[in-house]
Protein backbone atom coordinates (compact mmCIF):
# COMPACT_ATOMS: atom_id res chain seq x y z
CA UNK A 1 0.00 0.00 0.00
CA UNK A 2 1.58 3.19 -1.08
CA UNK A 3 2.33 6.08 2.14
CA UNK A 4 -0.82 7.87 0.78
CA UNK A 5 -2.94 5.96 2.14
CA UNK A 6 -1.49 6.41 5.59
CA UNK A 7 -2.34 10.34 5.13
CA UNK A 8 -5.77 9.11 4.36
CA UNK A 9 -6.12 6.80 7.12
CA UNK A 10 -4.61 10.44 9.43
CA UNK A 11 -7.38 12.29 7.68
CA UNK A 12 -10.34 10.06 8.33
CA UNK A 13 -9.46 9.74 12.07
CA UNK A 14 -8.46 13.24 12.54
CA UNK A 15 -12.02 14.15 13.42
CA UNK A 16 -12.48 11.41 15.86
CA UNK A 17 -9.17 12.05 17.52
CA UNK A 18 -9.12 15.47 17.81
CA UNK A 19 -12.69 15.34 19.67
CA UNK A 20 -11.09 12.80 22.08
CA UNK A 21 -8.06 15.04 22.41
CA UNK A 22 -9.62 18.56 22.94
CA UNK A 23 -11.73 16.74 25.45
CA UNK A 24 -8.61 15.62 27.50
CA UNK A 25 -6.62 18.98 27.17
CA UNK A 26 -9.68 21.44 26.77
CA UNK A 27 -7.28 23.41 24.60
CA UNK A 28 -7.09 23.42 20.96
CA UNK A 29 -3.40 24.49 20.20
CA UNK A 30 -2.28 21.47 22.56
CA UNK A 31 -4.84 18.85 20.81
CA UNK A 32 -3.52 20.02 17.32
CA UNK A 33 -0.17 19.87 18.69
CA UNK A 34 -0.78 16.12 19.93
CA UNK A 35 -2.40 15.24 16.70
CA UNK A 36 0.62 16.16 14.90
CA UNK A 37 2.75 14.31 17.10
CA UNK A 38 0.93 11.27 17.47
CA UNK A 39 0.34 11.55 13.47
CA UNK A 40 4.26 11.78 13.18
CA UNK A 41 4.94 8.88 15.50
CA UNK A 42 2.21 6.63 12.83
CA UNK A 43 4.27 7.74 9.61
CA UNK A 44 7.03 6.20 11.48
CA UNK A 45 5.86 3.33 12.99
CA UNK A 46 2.77 1.78 11.44
CA UNK A 47 3.30 -0.70 8.89
CA UNK A 48 1.27 -0.41 5.86
CA UNK A 49 0.20 -3.97 5.94
CA UNK A 50 -0.73 -4.33 9.09
CA UNK A 51 -2.30 -1.10 10.38
CA UNK A 52 -3.88 -1.00 13.87
CA UNK A 53 -7.12 -2.53 14.02
CA UNK A 54 -8.37 0.99 15.54
CA UNK A 55 -6.17 3.52 14.05
CA UNK A 56 -8.51 6.39 15.75
CA UNK A 57 -7.77 4.53 19.12
CA UNK A 58 -3.92 3.87 18.43
CA UNK A 59 -3.35 8.01 17.84
CA UNK A 60 -5.84 9.13 20.88
CA UNK A 61 -3.51 7.00 22.79
CA UNK A 62 -0.30 8.44 21.34
CA UNK A 63 -1.85 11.89 21.08
CA UNK A 64 -2.53 11.67 24.83
CA UNK A 65 0.78 10.63 25.63
CA UNK A 66 2.46 13.23 23.10
CA UNK A 67 -0.21 15.72 24.73
CA UNK A 68 1.17 15.68 28.31
CA UNK A 69 4.63 15.81 27.93
CA UNK A 70 4.31 18.82 25.08
CA UNK A 71 2.13 20.19 28.17
CA UNK A 72 5.21 19.46 31.06
CA UNK A 73 7.75 20.95 28.72
CA UNK A 74 5.47 24.30 28.41
CA UNK A 75 4.80 24.52 31.99
CA UNK A 76 7.99 22.84 32.89
CA UNK A 77 9.25 25.88 35.32
CA UNK A 78 5.90 26.40 37.35
CA UNK A 79 3.38 23.70 36.83
CA UNK A 80 3.55 19.83 37.08
CA UNK A 81 0.83 18.21 34.90
CA UNK A 82 -2.55 17.62 36.85
CA UNK A 83 -2.24 13.87 38.43
CA UNK A 84 -5.17 12.99 35.69
CA UNK A 85 -3.03 13.22 33.02
CA UNK A 86 -0.47 11.01 33.86
CA UNK A 87 0.86 8.83 30.71
CA UNK A 88 -0.63 5.71 29.33
CA UNK A 89 1.80 2.85 29.65
CA UNK A 90 0.73 0.27 28.56
CA UNK A 91 -0.12 0.75 25.02
CA UNK A 92 -1.50 -2.22 23.70
CA UNK A 93 -3.71 -2.25 26.65
CA UNK A 94 -5.16 0.92 26.73
CA UNK A 95 -6.06 0.51 23.36
CA UNK A 96 -8.36 -2.40 23.66
CA UNK A 97 -9.69 -0.32 26.10
CA UNK A 98 -10.28 2.78 24.09
CA UNK A 99 -11.19 0.57 20.99
CA UNK A 100 -14.18 -0.77 23.75
CA UNK A 101 -14.73 2.78 24.95
CA UNK A 102 -14.99 4.56 21.54
CA UNK A 103 -17.69 0.97 20.55
CA UNK A 104 -19.72 2.40 23.19
CA UNK A 105 -19.49 5.62 21.77
CA UNK A 106 -18.49 7.75 24.16
CA UNK A 107 -16.72 10.10 21.40
CA UNK A 108 -20.08 11.22 20.30
CA UNK A 109 -20.31 14.00 22.60
CA UNK A 110 -16.75 15.19 22.21
CA UNK A 111 -17.11 15.55 18.29
CA UNK A 112 -20.48 17.52 19.01
CA UNK A 113 -18.25 19.72 21.43
CA UNK A 114 -15.20 20.21 19.02
CA UNK A 115 -17.51 20.98 16.60
CA UNK A 116 -19.52 23.33 18.77
CA UNK A 117 -16.21 25.26 20.07
CA UNK A 118 -15.08 25.31 16.19
CA UNK A 119 -18.72 27.31 15.25
CA UNK A 120 -19.11 29.16 18.82
CA UNK A 121 -21.63 31.97 18.73
CA UNK A 122 -18.58 34.17 19.65
CA UNK A 123 -16.81 33.77 16.46
CA UNK A 124 -18.08 35.68 13.21
CA UNK A 125 -18.79 33.30 10.08
CA UNK A 126 -15.80 33.66 8.72
CA UNK A 127 -13.76 32.22 11.45
CA UNK A 128 -16.17 29.54 11.97
CA UNK A 129 -16.00 28.03 8.44
CA UNK A 130 -12.08 28.48 8.62
CA UNK A 131 -11.76 26.97 12.46
CA UNK A 132 -14.11 24.35 11.74
CA UNK A 133 -12.16 22.96 8.28
CA UNK A 134 -8.67 23.77 9.77
CA UNK A 135 -9.29 21.43 13.00
CA UNK A 136 -11.86 18.74 12.12
CA UNK A 137 -11.73 18.65 8.42
CA UNK A 138 -7.79 18.71 8.88
CA UNK A 139 -7.37 21.42 5.69
CA UNK A 140 -3.80 23.09 5.92
CA UNK A 141 -3.97 26.77 6.05
CA UNK A 142 -2.36 27.11 2.61
CA UNK A 143 -5.23 24.74 1.73
CA UNK A 144 -7.94 27.08 3.25
CA UNK A 145 -6.42 30.23 2.31
CA UNK A 146 -6.14 29.71 -1.52
CA UNK A 147 -10.80 27.96 -1.22
CA UNK A 148 -11.16 31.57 0.03
CA UNK A 149 -8.38 33.62 -2.37
CA UNK A 150 -6.65 35.51 0.61
CA UNK A 151 -3.00 35.31 1.30
CA UNK A 152 -1.55 32.10 3.74
CA UNK A 153 -0.73 34.85 6.12
CA UNK A 154 -3.98 36.54 6.70
CA UNK A 155 -5.50 33.44 7.14
CA UNK A 156 -2.93 32.32 9.42
CA UNK A 157 -3.89 35.28 11.46
CA UNK A 158 -8.04 34.65 11.33
CA UNK A 159 -7.27 31.71 12.84
CA UNK A 160 -5.32 32.67 15.41
CA UNK A 161 -7.27 35.56 16.17
CA UNK A 162 -10.62 32.64 16.24
CA UNK A 163 -9.02 30.90 18.91
CA UNK A 164 -8.13 33.53 20.98
CA UNK A 165 -11.65 35.02 20.80
CA UNK A 166 -12.57 31.18 22.14
CA UNK A 167 -9.73 31.13 25.01
CA UNK A 168 -11.08 34.97 25.96
CA UNK A 169 -14.68 33.73 26.06
CA UNK A 170 -13.62 31.25 28.86
CA UNK A 171 -16.30 28.64 27.16
CA UNK A 172 -17.32 25.95 30.20
CA UNK A 173 -18.21 22.55 28.89
CA UNK A 174 -21.49 21.13 30.89
CA UNK A 175 -23.13 18.53 30.19
CA UNK A 176 -25.28 20.42 28.08
CA UNK A 177 -29.32 19.68 28.94
CA UNK A 178 -31.58 19.42 25.57
CA UNK A 179 -32.29 22.71 24.67
CA UNK A 180 -28.32 23.32 24.96
CA UNK A 181 -27.81 19.92 22.81
CA UNK A 182 -30.14 21.36 20.60
CA UNK A 183 -28.67 24.81 20.16
CA UNK A 184 -25.22 22.96 19.65
CA UNK A 185 -26.64 20.98 16.68
CA UNK A 186 -27.71 23.77 15.26
CA UNK A 187 -24.97 25.83 15.41
CA UNK A 188 -22.79 22.81 14.50
CA UNK A 189 -25.31 22.11 11.23
CA UNK A 190 -25.50 25.93 10.69
CA UNK A 191 -21.57 25.91 10.24
CA UNK A 192 -21.44 22.78 8.15
CA UNK A 193 -23.85 24.31 5.66
CA UNK A 194 -21.79 27.79 5.40
CA UNK A 195 -18.60 25.33 4.45
CA UNK A 196 -20.89 23.79 1.85
CA UNK A 197 -22.37 27.21 0.25
CA UNK A 198 -19.14 28.96 0.50
CA UNK A 199 -17.82 25.86 -2.13
CA UNK A 200 -21.44 26.00 -3.87
CA UNK A 201 -21.80 29.32 -4.52
CA UNK A 202 -18.06 31.06 -4.18
CA UNK A 203 -18.73 34.24 -2.37
CA UNK A 204 -15.98 36.45 -4.26
CA UNK A 205 -13.32 35.32 -7.16
CA UNK A 206 -13.44 33.86 -10.57
CA UNK A 207 -15.13 30.42 -9.90
CA UNK A 208 -18.93 29.60 -9.51
CA UNK A 209 -17.97 26.25 -7.67
CA UNK A 210 -14.84 25.38 -5.52
CA UNK A 211 -15.82 21.38 -5.54
CA UNK A 212 -12.95 20.87 -2.14
CA UNK A 213 -15.03 22.83 0.04
CA UNK A 214 -18.76 21.24 -1.00
CA UNK A 215 -16.86 17.57 -0.66
CA UNK A 216 -15.32 18.59 2.74
CA UNK A 217 -18.49 19.92 4.29
CA UNK A 218 -20.47 16.58 2.85
CA UNK A 219 -17.89 14.81 4.46
CA UNK A 220 -18.21 16.55 7.84
CA UNK A 221 -21.79 15.99 7.75
CA UNK A 222 -21.72 12.43 6.48
CA UNK A 223 -19.66 12.35 9.91
CA UNK A 224 -22.53 13.82 12.13
CA UNK A 225 -25.09 11.64 11.01
CA UNK A 226 -23.96 8.47 11.39
CA UNK A 227 -23.05 9.63 14.92
CA UNK A 228 -26.43 11.31 15.04
CA UNK A 229 -28.79 9.72 13.16
CA UNK A 230 -31.79 10.57 15.17
CA UNK A 231 -31.17 14.49 14.74
CA UNK A 232 -33.38 14.69 11.82
CA UNK A 233 -32.00 18.03 10.75
CA UNK A 234 -28.68 16.77 10.36
CA UNK A 235 -30.16 14.31 7.85
CA UNK A 236 -32.00 17.23 6.78
CA UNK A 237 -28.39 19.03 5.97
CA UNK A 238 -26.75 16.01 4.67
CA UNK A 239 -30.13 15.39 2.09
CA UNK A 240 -29.65 19.25 1.12
CA UNK A 241 -25.90 18.98 0.58
CA UNK A 242 -26.14 16.22 -1.42
CA UNK A 243 -28.65 17.53 -3.71
CA UNK A 244 -27.68 20.50 -4.50
CA UNK A 245 -23.75 19.17 -5.20
CA UNK A 246 -25.96 16.65 -7.60
CA UNK A 247 -26.06 19.59 -10.12
CA UNK A 248 -22.63 20.32 -10.18
CA UNK A 249 -21.79 18.95 -13.41
CA UNK A 250 -24.97 20.61 -14.90
CA UNK A 251 -23.98 24.32 -13.05
CA UNK A 252 -20.94 25.29 -15.32
CA UNK A 253 -21.14 25.23 -19.17
CA UNK A 254 -17.93 24.22 -20.81
CA UNK A 255 -16.81 27.94 -20.93
CA UNK A 256 -16.87 28.06 -17.56
CA UNK A 257 -20.67 29.95 -17.14
CA UNK A 258 -22.54 29.44 -14.75
CA UNK A 259 -25.94 27.58 -16.13
CA UNK A 260 -29.32 28.50 -14.04
CA UNK A 261 -31.97 25.29 -13.11
CA UNK A 262 -34.02 26.16 -15.78
CA UNK A 263 -31.24 25.74 -18.67
CA UNK A 264 -29.51 22.62 -17.01
CA UNK A 265 -28.94 19.55 -18.77
CA UNK A 266 -30.53 17.26 -16.23
CA UNK A 267 -29.07 14.20 -17.47
CA UNK A 268 -25.83 15.35 -15.80
CA UNK A 269 -26.92 15.55 -12.50
CA UNK A 270 -25.87 13.41 -10.73
CA UNK A 271 -28.48 10.48 -9.89
CA UNK A 272 -26.61 8.39 -7.31
CA UNK A 273 -26.20 11.84 -5.32
CA UNK A 274 -30.28 12.35 -5.47
CA UNK A 275 -30.75 9.06 -4.79
CA UNK A 276 -29.37 9.27 -1.68
CA UNK A 277 -30.59 12.91 -0.49
CA UNK A 278 -34.31 11.96 -1.18
CA UNK A 279 -34.25 8.96 1.16
CA UNK A 280 -31.94 10.67 3.90
CA UNK A 281 -34.83 13.19 3.40
CA UNK A 282 -37.64 10.26 3.68
CA UNK A 283 -36.19 9.11 6.68
CA UNK A 284 -35.84 12.48 9.12
CA UNK A 285 -39.41 13.62 7.89
CA UNK A 286 -40.34 10.31 9.56
CA UNK A 287 -39.84 12.09 13.08
CA UNK A 288 -42.52 14.56 12.51
CA UNK A 289 -39.89 17.34 13.44
CA UNK A 290 -39.30 19.79 10.98
CA UNK A 291 -36.25 22.39 10.99
CA UNK A 292 -34.85 24.38 7.61
CA UNK A 293 -32.74 22.20 6.46
CA UNK A 294 -35.35 19.63 6.21
CA UNK A 295 -37.16 21.95 4.35
CA UNK A 296 -34.93 23.34 2.34
CA UNK A 297 -33.81 19.92 1.47
CA UNK A 298 -37.38 19.08 0.46
CA UNK A 299 -37.63 21.94 -2.18
CA UNK A 300 -33.74 20.96 -3.34
CA UNK A 301 -35.67 17.20 -3.87
CA UNK A 302 -38.81 18.77 -5.45
CA UNK A 303 -36.74 20.45 -8.33
CA UNK A 304 -35.46 16.89 -8.60
CA UNK A 305 -38.42 15.38 -9.36
CA UNK A 306 -39.13 17.46 -12.73
CA UNK A 307 -37.52 15.34 -15.77
CA UNK A 308 -37.99 18.87 -17.34
CA UNK A 309 -38.25 22.33 -15.75
CA UNK A 310 -41.59 23.22 -17.38
CA UNK A 311 -42.48 19.78 -15.09
CA UNK A 312 -41.35 21.24 -12.01
CA UNK A 313 -44.34 21.45 -9.43
CA UNK A 314 -44.79 24.89 -8.27
CA UNK A 315 -47.24 24.86 -5.69
CA UNK A 316 -45.78 22.28 -3.73
CA UNK A 317 -42.12 25.07 -3.52
CA UNK A 318 -44.65 27.63 -2.85
CA UNK A 319 -46.27 25.45 0.19
CA UNK A 320 -42.33 25.08 0.85
CA UNK A 321 -41.47 28.23 1.02
CA UNK A 322 -44.61 29.40 2.75
CA UNK A 323 -43.11 26.79 5.75
CA UNK A 324 -39.69 28.59 5.40
CA UNK A 325 -40.63 31.70 5.71
CA UNK A 326 -42.64 31.01 9.45
CA UNK A 327 -39.56 28.42 10.66
CA UNK A 328 -36.78 30.81 9.67
CA UNK A 329 -38.01 33.49 7.79
CA UNK A 330 -35.49 35.96 5.95
CA UNK A 331 -35.90 38.27 2.87
CA UNK A 332 -33.54 35.70 0.83
CA UNK A 333 -36.64 33.06 1.27
CA UNK A 334 -38.98 35.53 0.41
CA UNK A 335 -37.16 36.42 -2.80
CA UNK A 336 -37.06 32.59 -4.01
CA UNK A 337 -41.03 32.18 -3.31
CA UNK A 338 -41.70 35.59 -5.01
CA UNK A 339 -39.76 33.96 -8.31
CA UNK A 340 -41.90 30.90 -7.61
CA UNK A 341 -45.26 32.68 -7.20
CA UNK A 342 -44.08 34.22 -10.49
CA UNK A 343 -44.50 30.90 -12.28
CA UNK A 344 -48.11 30.56 -10.29
CA UNK A 345 -49.59 33.91 -10.76
CA UNK A 346 -47.76 35.99 -12.93
CA UNK A 347 -44.83 38.48 -12.95
CA UNK A 348 -47.26 41.54 -11.56
CA UNK A 349 -47.66 40.15 -8.24
CA UNK A 350 -44.28 38.40 -8.08
CA UNK A 351 -42.95 42.27 -8.05
CA UNK A 352 -45.51 43.32 -5.56
CA UNK A 353 -43.42 40.84 -3.11
CA UNK A 354 -40.59 42.27 -4.52
CA UNK A 355 -40.72 45.52 -3.66
CA UNK A 356 -40.86 44.86 -0.06
CA UNK A 357 -37.47 43.18 0.33
CA UNK A 358 -36.49 46.33 -1.77
CA UNK A 359 -34.04 48.07 1.03
CA UNK A 360 -32.84 44.54 2.86
CA UNK A 361 -32.00 42.83 -0.45
CA UNK A 362 -30.55 46.15 -1.71
CA UNK A 363 -26.96 44.76 -2.42
CA UNK A 364 -27.91 41.44 -3.63
CA UNK A 365 -27.36 40.68 -7.14
CA UNK A 366 -29.64 37.89 -7.43
CA UNK A 367 -32.67 40.29 -6.25
CA UNK A 368 -31.85 42.69 -9.26
CA UNK A 369 -31.57 39.85 -11.50
CA UNK A 370 -34.73 38.41 -10.54
CA UNK A 371 -36.22 41.71 -10.71
CA UNK A 372 -35.10 42.41 -13.92
CA UNK A 373 -36.29 38.94 -15.52
CA UNK A 374 -39.63 39.87 -14.05
CA UNK A 375 -39.86 43.71 -15.64
CA UNK A 376 -38.59 42.16 -19.15
CA UNK A 377 -41.28 39.35 -18.95
CA UNK A 378 -43.88 42.70 -18.79
CA UNK A 379 -41.61 44.56 -21.48
CA UNK A 380 -40.45 47.27 -19.28
CA UNK A 381 -37.00 47.23 -20.82
CA UNK A 382 -36.02 50.04 -19.91
CA UNK A 383 -36.52 49.57 -16.14
CA UNK A 384 -34.97 45.77 -16.32
CA UNK A 385 -31.83 47.11 -18.19
CA UNK A 386 -31.60 49.15 -14.72
CA UNK A 387 -32.12 45.98 -12.67
CA UNK A 388 -29.43 44.26 -14.87
CA UNK A 389 -26.81 46.58 -14.26
CA UNK A 390 -27.20 46.98 -10.38
CA UNK A 391 -27.35 43.46 -10.43
CA UNK A 392 -23.67 43.09 -12.05
CA UNK A 393 -22.54 45.76 -9.83
CA UNK A 394 -23.66 43.70 -6.61
CA UNK A 395 -22.00 40.27 -8.74
CA UNK A 396 -19.58 38.91 -6.29
CA UNK A 397 -17.79 36.64 -9.25
CA UNK A 398 -16.80 36.70 -12.73
CA UNK A 399 -19.14 34.30 -13.30
CA UNK A 400 -22.20 35.79 -12.07
CA UNK A 401 -20.96 38.57 -13.63
CA UNK A 402 -20.77 37.38 -16.93
CA UNK A 403 -24.17 35.47 -16.30
CA UNK A 404 -25.86 38.69 -15.67
CA UNK A 405 -24.37 40.13 -18.35
CA UNK A 406 -25.46 37.75 -20.87
CA UNK A 407 -28.71 38.52 -19.98
CA UNK A 408 -28.78 41.90 -20.38
CA UNK A 409 -27.17 41.53 -23.69
CA UNK A 410 -30.07 39.53 -24.59
CA UNK A 411 -32.27 42.20 -23.95
CA UNK A 412 -32.34 43.69 -27.12
CA UNK A 413 -34.79 46.46 -26.46
CA UNK B 1 -22.00 -23.35 -5.85
CA UNK B 2 -23.49 -19.40 -5.25
CA UNK B 3 -20.79 -17.44 -2.84
CA UNK B 4 -22.07 -14.09 -1.43
CA UNK B 5 -18.55 -11.81 -1.34
CA UNK B 6 -19.36 -9.75 2.01
CA UNK B 7 -17.59 -6.12 1.66
CA UNK B 8 -16.70 -4.47 5.47
CA UNK B 9 -14.78 -1.45 5.58
CA UNK B 10 -14.66 1.80 7.80
CA UNK B 11 -16.93 4.40 6.35
CA UNK B 12 -14.83 7.31 8.02
CA UNK B 13 -11.89 6.36 6.01
CA UNK B 14 -13.81 5.88 3.16
CA UNK B 15 -15.36 9.21 3.01
CA UNK B 16 -11.91 10.29 3.66
CA UNK B 17 -10.27 9.00 0.51
CA UNK B 18 -8.77 10.98 -2.40
CA UNK B 19 -9.74 10.58 -6.31
CA UNK B 20 -6.14 8.51 -6.84
CA UNK B 21 -7.27 6.67 -4.21
CA UNK B 22 -10.84 5.93 -5.38
CA UNK B 23 -9.72 5.56 -9.05
CA UNK B 24 -7.33 3.14 -7.26
CA UNK B 25 -9.97 1.07 -5.69
CA UNK B 26 -12.83 1.13 -8.57
CA UNK B 27 -10.08 -0.56 -10.70
CA UNK B 28 -9.58 -3.43 -9.02
CA UNK B 29 -13.84 -3.42 -8.94
CA UNK B 30 -13.46 -3.55 -12.53
CA UNK B 31 -10.90 -6.21 -12.78
CA UNK B 32 -13.23 -8.33 -10.70
CA UNK B 33 -16.42 -7.96 -12.80
CA UNK B 34 -13.99 -8.00 -15.96
CA UNK B 35 -13.13 -11.58 -14.62
CA UNK B 36 -16.48 -12.93 -13.34
CA UNK B 37 -17.88 -11.53 -16.22
CA UNK B 38 -15.58 -12.81 -18.83
CA UNK B 39 -15.53 -16.43 -16.44
CA UNK B 40 -19.43 -16.61 -16.69
CA UNK B 41 -19.28 -16.87 -12.79
CA UNK B 42 -20.43 -13.16 -11.87
CA UNK B 43 -24.32 -12.70 -10.37
CA UNK B 44 -25.04 -9.92 -8.73
CA UNK B 45 -23.32 -6.51 -7.34
CA UNK B 46 -24.55 -4.39 -4.49
CA UNK B 47 -23.13 -1.12 -3.15
CA UNK B 48 -24.95 -0.25 -0.31
CA UNK B 49 -25.61 3.61 0.44
CA UNK B 50 -24.29 5.13 3.84
CA UNK B 51 -25.22 4.00 6.94
CA UNK B 52 -26.51 7.43 7.63
CA UNK B 53 -28.97 6.43 5.43
CA UNK B 54 -30.06 3.34 7.65
CA UNK B 55 -33.40 2.49 9.55
CA UNK B 56 -33.68 -0.45 11.45
CA UNK B 57 -37.62 -2.04 12.37
CA UNK B 58 -38.31 -3.68 15.77
CA UNK B 59 -41.26 -5.59 16.82
CA UNK B 60 -42.09 -4.65 20.19
CA UNK B 61 -45.35 -7.08 21.17
CA UNK B 62 -47.58 -5.48 18.06
CA UNK B 63 -45.77 -2.15 17.85
CA UNK B 64 -43.44 -1.56 14.98
CA UNK B 65 -40.79 0.45 16.47
CA UNK B 66 -38.72 2.40 13.60
CA UNK B 67 -35.15 3.64 15.06
CA UNK B 68 -32.50 5.68 12.99
CA UNK B 69 -29.04 4.26 12.34
CA UNK B 70 -27.76 0.76 11.36
CA UNK B 71 -28.60 -2.50 13.34
CA UNK B 72 -25.07 -2.21 14.83
CA UNK B 73 -21.99 0.00 15.32
CA UNK B 74 -18.94 -1.15 14.59
CA UNK B 75 -15.93 0.33 13.58
CA UNK B 76 -16.29 -1.49 9.83
CA UNK B 77 -19.57 -0.95 8.42
CA UNK B 78 -21.30 -3.39 5.84
CA UNK B 79 -20.61 -1.72 2.38
CA UNK B 80 -22.02 -3.96 -0.37
CA UNK B 81 -21.74 -7.45 -1.72
CA UNK B 82 -21.02 -9.73 -4.70
CA UNK B 83 -22.21 -12.58 -5.53
CA UNK B 84 -20.01 -15.25 -7.95
CA UNK B 85 -21.54 -18.62 -9.01
CA UNK B 86 -17.75 -20.91 -8.72
CA UNK B 87 -17.38 -24.48 -8.84
CA UNK B 88 -15.01 -24.26 -5.62
CA UNK B 89 -14.43 -22.68 -2.37
CA UNK B 90 -10.43 -22.48 -3.66
CA UNK B 91 -12.11 -20.56 -6.92
CA UNK B 92 -14.27 -18.36 -4.77
CA UNK B 93 -11.42 -17.09 -3.12
CA UNK B 94 -8.70 -16.67 -5.87
CA UNK B 95 -11.27 -14.48 -7.77
CA UNK B 96 -12.18 -12.11 -4.10
CA UNK B 97 -8.00 -12.06 -4.36
CA UNK B 98 -8.80 -9.05 -7.53
CA UNK B 99 -10.57 -7.08 -5.14
CA UNK B 100 -9.09 -4.15 -3.11
CA UNK B 101 -8.40 -6.15 0.10
CA UNK B 102 -6.31 -3.60 1.85
CA UNK B 103 -8.79 -1.47 2.78
CA UNK B 104 -11.14 -3.43 5.22
CA UNK B 105 -12.60 -6.85 5.37
CA UNK B 106 -14.13 -9.43 2.99
CA UNK B 107 -16.00 -12.37 4.18
CA UNK B 108 -17.06 -15.48 1.69
CA UNK B 109 -20.34 -17.17 3.01
CA UNK B 110 -21.72 -20.07 0.61
CA UNK B 111 -25.34 -18.84 -0.37
CA UNK B 112 -27.83 -21.15 0.37
CA UNK B 113 -31.07 -19.55 -1.91
CA UNK B 114 -31.34 -16.85 -4.31
CA UNK B 115 -33.88 -15.41 -6.35
CA UNK B 116 -32.92 -12.59 -8.35
CA UNK B 117 -35.41 -9.77 -9.30
CA UNK B 118 -37.01 -6.87 -11.04
CA UNK B 119 -36.28 -3.84 -10.10
CA UNK B 120 -38.98 -0.61 -10.55
CA UNK B 121 -37.27 2.21 -8.68
CA UNK B 122 -33.49 1.25 -7.78
CA UNK B 123 -30.70 3.54 -9.38
CA UNK B 124 -28.54 1.23 -11.78
CA UNK B 125 -25.26 0.56 -10.38
CA UNK B 126 -22.42 2.23 -12.41
CA UNK B 127 -19.14 0.74 -12.26
CA UNK B 128 -17.36 3.20 -14.05
CA UNK B 129 -19.01 6.31 -12.25
CA UNK B 130 -16.41 8.67 -10.81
Amino acid sequence: MPSAWLSTHLRAARPRVLAALHRAFADLDLAEDAFQEASLKALKSWNPDDLPRDPAAWLIVAGRNAGIDLFRKKRRETLSAPEDLDPIVDEADTEEALTEALDRSVYRDDILRLLFTCCHPVLRRDQQIALSLKIVAGLSVDEIARAFLVQPKAMEQRITRAKKRLSAAKLRYEEPDAKARAERFSAVANAIYLVFNEGYSASHGSQLIRTPLCLEAIRLARIMVRLFPEEPELRGLLALCLIQHSRHRARVNTSGEAVTLEFQDRSKWERRLIAEGNVLLEAALRSAAPGPFQIEAAIAATHTRAAIYDDTDWTELDRLYRALEIIRPSPVVSLNRAVVIAKLKGPEEALQLLEKLAVPLERYASYHAATAALLADLEQYPKARAAYEAAIRHAGTDVERQHIQSKLDALAH
Amino acid sequence: MLFSVLIYANEDFMDAITPEEHADIMKHHRAFHEHTKGAKTFAAATKLMSTGTAVTINKESDDYLVTDGPFAETKEQFMGFYMIDCPSLEEAIDTVKLLPLEHGRVEIRPVEYFEGADFKNAERLVIDAS
